[in-house]
């Protein structure tokens, strides 16, 4: 729920989400649900000359399982509190 | 007459004669008269009797003549069935069928078979030669008793006798002509058929009153005259019944022009057979004779009634060529035809069944034929008349409009540009609507595009899908679960200023809930979205609640037989890593690493209580040594460890804090809360390790702790947690430890100009501590006396290199804190009266002692004053091939010392004050002089360097105007 969560924080901003394909897509965040499916908009695709067929694609949806990276804006993400995040949440899973 | 006293021996005979005539040849005839002249007939007839038909005369009997011997019931020929004429008729029956013979080779040629020789015809290979043979009799009797001659087509078995079948209209006038004709014995070929038009003609006028489905109207010689005539080429023309338009759905049909080709033949020949019959009979028929006059003479405007009528349908029907692709035989013409019209015309219909079909014959179509034909006649006329009216209107108008009036040349030429513009204008609006029509059509066609996939989902599908989705999103603790968008959402809205308290938690009567993250400003379609998923959200808990329940009725099952398994979907995304929770550290969360830290850490506690015993007494400085175990300092990784436990209570002690119980919870709740929280803040501050002896370790642990960057980041989220005398213990233990603080001993590595992983890295470290000293400890400062600031800054002497520590921005900016401090008080001092500030007043002797430290420390950074400047120092550490103000960020990295040196102005003597501008005079006067002639590019840049200055200046109470260079 951690990364979820996270990303919900994220929508509307600009990331990078780089596919077990080698395909790397950049686009704003749309939305993202639990199984970290990604909904991309206005989305550029890294070396457009190796993926002709992705010139003409303007939004996408990526099926969380074929992610391999999220690039995250920096100026967009609290780093410590994400760090308390994780910590919670392993304090959270250390309970259980 | 009849044997056995049956009454209707023509039974047998027309039974007979069915069978031969559709098992043997019935195509020509039969099926004709089932399906035939209209598109239905499929011609397949004419392929099945092309061989075979050799032994047809012999089979059935036509070799030769054939008696009536074997027919027992009547021994007269059947035909005769007119109950008053009927002996005589069986009378007459031999000799008439000798007498007919000429009339046959009349309608084989009327048949415009040219292949059929009249040889041909009288030898029995022809296929009327059987029909001729077998029906000898009965055609004899046809031009008396037409309607009697039973059709095999019938629908509906032909009773002779019964009046209701008489047709009453064909049967007497045209017979009347035919058998008068006929009793003369001798007829031309001509004659004959003029007769036999000319009934057929009258027949077809008066039938138009008549029910369609009566054909036995019609005689066999019409019969005969139709069936070559419009027969033959159909059967050319007709495709078989399943590959016809008609027997194909509407829609297909439409489309077949081969369809429309073959309607051309058909109406070709019914307008030659049609014009034929007017010319023949146009005394006896006037009407048609002026609708053929008028077909002839199209300008003609004649009034008649039925003529209007025939335009009018032609309109109709040239409006809805226009209209269809289709253009003569859409099933919507015949509909928009006179219903009269339509009704006696069998082909207006589309797809008849067989039964209709072969009830109406094939003669019902030829005659009836004609009103259409008519119509479609003027077609062409009437649109051409039409266009050419336009055509022409729309040249006098031009024309008029061009040459019309007493207009002048200018006139003209401006009336022209006036049209010249108008057209411009017409054009381009029309360009425009077209665009726009386009644009729109291509949306339009977009959105069908993607409306395909419409209602692919039902509502109850789609949120089956919404119910897994939210089940997964559920939890016990809402906002736990969604911590960090939570508490983001909430820096952010702080941030911009929005106050909003509400968490952004769908919560369910059992604490249950949904995180919805930071809140989306705007988009209407948000609350209803958020109601529909509150009550779907409310039903899904209560439907898990529903399961758990029985769950545990499923469980009091167990041994039972089958199988009770739970619902898949609920184990969705698996947790693929099982860290072994049941680990004997305290602190499961870091149950990887605690069993490396376990020992190292009851030391520490060990260590940190035998320090609470000593207490205060290592701040004083009189540490007895005696008692402390010297311990290797932590190492980084043990300090990891303890920051992280210190992490995880702190986030204890916030999460604590935001569940403070409300007052009306009682004060129990509330102790109880205090008691806890105390617990906590006690177990942080033994783990910050305050308490340990300063001669324990070097670096000592605290300072330990604050090496890592997360550890320096800690400072100021511990500190808001501490009591105060806590906080001024560990601004204590920081000033006696300062040198030991990474920062300050990797500070040299800060003054040069050379990027390197580790100078960014000691930078970064030295921006984290600065801020978190500032944050956390240095507002204690703030409210110290006088008498401590005396001895922290004593203590500072004490411990460590004050010369160094002040070339390090932390220590640079606590001096300046220290002296800023002492300055309030000082001021406090001057402006509050004796009388009121009585007990802040400061002790005399501390006033002192402090002139005695500050004294100490100016003599100690008197001599490096200019070091002091980390852009000297860095000028001086690239070896003068920097000079001084040629430092980038000059300026920015000066102020601090700028300040702390007007700090030091304020508190010194004249004769220091003396020397502090000798010191700093020429870099004063280099400063002033770079700003004036102007080698400074950016005017911020001046501002800055000037401002500095000035900072210093004024705290001597100069200014840098003064100076002149």
């Amino acid at each position: 729920m951690l990364i979820f969560s996270v990303f919900k924080t994220l929508t509307d901003q600009k990331v990078t989400v780089e596919l077990k394909n080698d395909l790397s897509i950049t686009g704003v965040l749309k939305s993202v649900d639990q199984f970290l499916n990604i909904r991309l908009d206005k989305i550029e695709v890294f070396d457009e000359a190796r993926h002709p067929h992705m010139m003409a694609v303007k939004n996408c949806f990526i099926r969380g399982s074929v992610v391999r990276y999220v690039q995250l804006p920096a100026e967009h993400v609290d780093t410590q509190l994400l760090e308390d995040a994780t910590r919670r949440e392993a304090a959270a899973q250390g309970k259980r | 007459m009849s044997y056995f006293g049956f009454d209707n021996p023509i039974d047998l005979e027309s039974e007979k004669r069915k069978f031969l005539e559709s098992g043997g040849q019935g195509s020509r005839e039969d099926i004709a008269v089932y399906t035939w002249g209209e598109q239905g007939y499929d011609g397949l007839g004419d392929e099945l009797h092309e061989g075979g038909d050799e032994l047809n005369d012999e089979t059935f009997g036509g070799v030769g003549e054939v008696g009536k011997d074997f027919d027992f019931s009547h021994t007269v020929l059947p035909s005769d069935d007119l109950p008053q004429a009927a002996p005589s008729r069986a009378q007459q029956a031999r000799p008439q069928v000798y007498e007919q013979p000429p009339s046959q080779p009349v309608q084989s040629s009327a048949a415009s078979r040219p292949t059929h020789s009249l040889e041909s015809v009288w030898d029995d290979k022809s296929p009327f030669s059987v029909l001729g043979r077998m029906n000898g009799a009965s055609r004899s009797t046809e031009p008396h008793h037409p309607s009697h001659t039973p059709s095999p087509s019938q629908s509906f078995k032909f009773s002779p006798f019964s009046a209701t079948s008489n047709e009453p209209l064909p049967a007497g006038q045209p017979l009347g002509g035919i058998s008068s004709g006929l009793s003369k014995g001798a007829y031309t070929l001509e004659e004959v058929e003029a007769e036999m038009r000319a009934q057929a003609a009258l027949q077809h006028q008066q039938q138009q009153q008549q029910q369609i489905a009566q054909p036995t109207s019609l005689t066999h010689t019409q019969m005969r005259a139709q069936i070559p005539r419009q027969g033959t080429p159909q059967h050319a023309a007709s495709p078989p019944p399943r590959m016809h338009p008609h027997s194909q759905s509407p829609r297909f049909h439409q489309q077949q022009q081969q369809h429309q080709i073959h309607l051309m033949h058909v109406q070709q020949q019914q307008q030659e057979r049609q014009l034929l019959d007017l010319a023949r009979h146009r005394e006896r028929q006037k009407l048609l004779q002026e609708q053929q006059l008028l077909q002839q003479q199209q300008q003609q405007q004649i009034m008649e009634q039925l003529r209007l009528e025939e335009i009018e349908r032609a309109r109709q029907i040239r409006l809805q060529q226009m209209q269809s692709a289709n253009h003569m035989h859409s099933p919507l013409l015949h509909q928009r035809q006179s219903p009269a019209l339509s009704e006696r015309h069998p082909r207006s219909v589309g797809r008849q069944s067989p039964a209709i079909m072969g009830g109406v014959g094939a003669l019902g179509g030829a005659p009836l034929e004609v009103p259409l034909q008519q119509s479609l006649a003027y077609m062409p006329h009437d649109i051409q008349l039409q266009q050419r009216l336009l055509a022409e209107m729309a040249q006098a108008e031009f024309l008029n409009s061009m040459q019309g009036g007493p207009q002048s040349e200018r006139e003209i030429r401006e009336e022209r540009e006036l049209q010249e513009m108008l057209r411009a204008e017409a054009m381009r609006k029309i360009m425009e609507a077209e665009r726009s029509d386009q644009k729109r059509r291509r949306k339009q066609g977009k959105i069908q595009h993607m409306s395909r996939y419409n209602d692919l989902m039902t509502q109850s599908d789609k949120d089956f899908i919404t119910r897994i989705q939210v089940s997964q999103l559920v939890t016990q603790d809402p906002y736990a679960d969604d911590f960090y968008a939570q508490v983001y959402g909430a820096i952010i809205r702080s941030r911009m200023g929005i106050q909003t308290q509400d968490d952004r938690i769908l919560k369910f009567g059992s604490g249950a809930g949904v995180g919805l993250g930071p809140g989306q400003k705007g988009s209407g379609r948000r609350p209803s979205a958020m109601q529909r998923m509150e009550a779907q959200v409310e039903r899904i808990v209560n439907n898990a609640k529903m399961r758990e329940k029985e769950k545990i009725s499923l469980n009091s099952l167990q041994g039972a037989l089958g199988k009770t398994s739970g619902r898949s979907y609920k184990a969705a995304p698996r947790q693929l890593l099982q860290v072994d929770a049941s680990s004997p550290s305290p602190s499961p969360a870091h149950a990887h690493i605690s069993k490396v830290d376990e020992e190292p850490r009851k030391d520490g506690m060990s260590a940190a209580h035998e320090a609470a015993k000593i207490g205060h007494q290592a701040l004083g400085g009189a540490a007895n040594s005696e008692g402390v175990i010297a311990k290797d300092p932590l190492k980084h990784r043990e300090a990891l460890m303890i920051l992280e436990r210190l992490y995880d209570l702190v986030l204890d002690i916030e999460q604590l804090r935001r569940d403070q119980p409300l007052p009306e919870d009682g004060f129990e709740a509330q102790d109880a809360w205090e008691v806890e929280l105390d617990a906590r803040v006690q177990q942080l501050l033994t783990g910050l390790r305050l308490h340990v002896y300063l001669e324990t370790s070097v670096p000592h642990p605290f300072i330990s702790l604050l090496m890592p960057i997360k550890g320096k980041r800690l400072l100021p989220r511990v500190v808001r947690h501490l009591p105060s005398e806590r906080i001024l213990t560990m601004l204590t233990l920081i000033i006696a430890c300062f040198h030991q603080v990474d920062v300050v001993v990797n500070s040299p590595k800060l003054d040069t100009l050379e990027e390197s992983k580790e100078r960014a890295e000691v930078e970064q470290h030295s921006e984290v501590f600065l801020s978190s000293l500032v944050q956390s400890v240095l507002p204690a400062i703030g409210k110290l006396d006088l008498s401590m600031l005396t001895g922290l800054l004593g203590m500072l002497f004490k411990h460590n290199d004050v010369a160094a520590v002040a070339r390090t921005p932390p220590g640079i900016a606590l001096l300046t804190m220290f002296l800023s401090r002492v300055q309030n008080i000082k001021e406090a001092i001057a402006s509050v009266p004796m009388t009121t500030a009585e007990p802040e007043l400061p002790d005399p002797i501390d006033e002192r002692r402090w002139q005695e430290v500050f004294d100490e420390l100016f003599n100690v950074l008197a001599p490096g004053l200019l070091l002091l400047f980390p852009s000297i120092r860095i000028s001086k550490n690239s070896g003068g091939s920097v000079p001084y103000g040629k430092v980038p960020g000059t300026d920015d990295m000066d102020q601090p010392i700028w300040q702390f040196l007007a700090a030091m102005a304020v508190h010194s003597s004249m004769e220091q004050q003396q020397y502090l501008v000798t010191a700093l005079r020429e870099l004063v006067l280099e400063n002033v002089s770079s700003v004036r002639r102007g080698f400074l590019a950016s005017e911020e840049e001046r501002e800055k360097r000037m401002g500095n200055v000035d900072i210093f200046m004024r705290a001597l109470g100069l200014d840098s105007s003064q100076i002149a260079v």
